[in-house]
């Protein structure tokens, strides 16, 4: 029985160990890239620990006729404007359809879920139309704009999960003490769904942070351009330098992984209980 | 009943600027890509086709090699993606040192940008840099080096399994959290009854997590259909449009060839086909539910 639970266990950290391999292969190849000198990067056989590891990559990245500065404040910019609005929106709406009774809710709800049913691809020459139109091509509002297709539908759906975890019983009573609506919605039950708003507000970020179909067709002038479509770019013009492309990718990730850091548990509850909620 | 109509109309206030915003931003656009769907559209001319349109893309043979292309990427994808998320996730619900740091490290895939994710595989994939194949050298697995995305036949599976990798994690965290959900008691019950860890898992887990699976499965079918960064990033649907899916085959006929016609029809039926393909599952999902 014993040695029967010992290899259980060894079982266990094989699986554990297989596991961390797949999942940081990649990750192992891009720091290891990222930290080769150029007459290491393109060695026959290639090596995975660099000889002589050197941070001139990342310095390169900052340097002198690199545009990763202005992308980076681009990206947060762009990102955190459409964060912004998603939330101002998606607060009323997933509040109104958490709790409120009205006509035709569920379809209106359905409908949002239907907005997911379809590529970007699929509606973006209409889009690209109706910039035109409005003289927006090449701005930071037509990625703005465009952002919000996709995240006002998610940011809807993920912050009504978390209102749907907040008692009722803490509102009627409100509503009963003679409190409004709104009053009630905006002085007991906000301030309970705040780290909701904190995972929301993050996954819109993250989404927004690395699209990249919309910026690489409404954006034409170098300085406008966000991380994704600048990265994406560089292996177009110098697809010799891999050690500066690969520090650029590991500085853009990691914006990202900090926020994901703080906000996992929050997240990841909402998520699953968004999908399984409906 | 005054009060309800009071409660309906707050209501709809609430809802009223998502709604504004997905009927102007979302709504509209749709609509007009039906229309364009049936007009033959270029820069300098616009010809009505009517029903016509659809006729000639069936008979378009790309049609039926991005229909090809698109169900083989999303049903591999997606069946991996389930294995190794249900997998993984009953590795993490095990007690062991490391644990935590792990299912942090687990979910990094899912949260690095499509963009990213596409160069660092390619850049494993690369002829002469690519560890992979010095790897699968070194192994002695192969004795040539593989060419990977440079191969119309191999491309299409390269970028599946960079995808596998990439939207994995997302499977692990609902399934996580799902195998958190199944109630002890059943185990406990199970284990009176004799089962052993195999039949416990066939009997207890997967019938509990069953809510679980078919909402990730949808999701992750959805989404993977729809996914356009990888295949746009690692191939651009090349070589000679072996690898393209619904997504970038759209978009290179809008923003490469300029042919919008063409382009709303494919992106109509890859709709259309979400749709029914969406209905049908959840209508089957729940019928066997209520037999079950």
């Amino acid at each position: 029985m014993i040695k029967r639970q010992k290899t259980g266990k060894i079982t266990i950290y094989l699986f554990a160990v297989l596991l961390a391999i797949f999942v940081l292969f990649p990750f192992v190849v891009m720091i290891s890239m990222s930290l080769k000198a150029p007459d290491e990067q393109f060695t026959s056989p290639p090596y995975l620990i660099p000889k002589r590891p050197t941070l001139n990559n990342y310095l390169q990245v900052f340097g002198q006729g690199s545009m990763f500065a202005q992308y980076f404040i681009n990206s947060l910019l762009v990102a955190s404007i459409s964060t912004l609005i998603v939330l101002g929106v998606a607060i009323f709406s997933s509040y109104g359809y958490a709790r409120i009774n009205f006509p035709g809710k569920n379809i209106l709800f359905v409908l949002l879920l239907l907005s997911q049913l379809f590529p970007l691809a699929a509606i973006i020459v209409p889009l690209y139309r109706i910039m035109g139109n409005l003289k927006l091509i090449d701005t930071y509002l037509s990625l703005i704009i465009s952002y919000l297709t996709f995240s006002v539908p998610v940011g809807v759906w993920l912050l009504r999960s978390f209102f749907l975890g907040v008692p009722r019983e803490l509102e009627e009573a409100a509503l009963i003490d003679g409190c409004t609506r709104f009053q009630a919605f905006w002085r007991i039950v906000i301030p309970l769904v705040r780290p909701g708003m904190g995972a929301t507000s993050a996954y819109v970020f993250f989404l927004t942070w690395q699209e990249f179909m919309f910026a690489l067709t409404f954006i034409n002038s170098e300085s406008k351009r966000t991380l994704p479509v600048g990265i994406f770019d560089f292996v177009g013009q110098y697809e010799t330098n891999w050690g500066n492309l690969m520090a650029a990718s590991i500085l853009v990730c990691i914006p990202v992984f900090v926020i994901f850091f703080f906000i996992q548990k929050q997240l990841v509850g909402g998520l699953t209980e968004g999908a399984i909620k409906g | 009943m005054l009060h309800n109509k009071k409660e309906w109309i707050s209501g709809y206030f609430f809802i009223l600027p998502s709604l504004i915003l997905l009927i102007v931003l979302v709504f509209y656009p749709l609509f007009m890509t039906f229309i364009y769907s049936f007009y033959d559209m270029s820069l300098v001319s616009t010809r009505y086709l009517g029903w016509e349109a659809y006729q000639k893309l069936f008979q378009n043979p790309m049609f039926s090699l991005i229909f090809k292309n698109s169900l083989t990427w999303t049903i591999l994808v997606v069946f991996f993606q389930c294995l190794l998320g249900l997998g993984s996730a009953l590795v993490l619900k095990q007690t062991f040192i490391g644990n935590t740091f792990l299912r942090g490290l687990v979910i990094l895939p899912w949260v690095m940008p499509g963009v990213i994710a596409g160069m660092a595989w390619r850049l494993i994939y690369h002829p002469q840099l690519g560890l992979l194949n010095h790897y699968l050298q070194v192994l002695g697995i192969v004795d040539q080096p593989l060419t990977w995305l440079s191969s119309p036949t191999m491309a299409l599976y390269a970028v599946i399994l960079a995808a596998i990798w990439k939207g994995f994690p997302f499977s692990t965290i609902m399934y996580l959290a799902g195998l958190q959900g199944v109630p002890l008691e059943l185990y406990e019950a199970a284990e009176i009854d004799g089962a052993n860890e195999t039949s416990k898992f066939f009997h207890v887990t997967l019938p509990s997590m069953r809510p679980v699976i078919i909402v990730t499965l949808l999701l992750t079918f959805i989404w993977t259909f729809n996914y356009f960064e990888l295949v746009y990033v690692m191939t651009g649907g090349g070589p000679a449009e072996s690898s393209h899916i619904f997504p970038t085959y759209i978009y290179d006929l809008a923003f490469k060839r300029f042919r919008f016609g063409d382009a709303s029809r494919f992106a109509v039926v890859d709709f259309l086909f979400l749709l029914i393909f969406s209905l049908f599952y959840v209508r089957l999902s729940f019928k066997s539910e209520e037999s079950a």
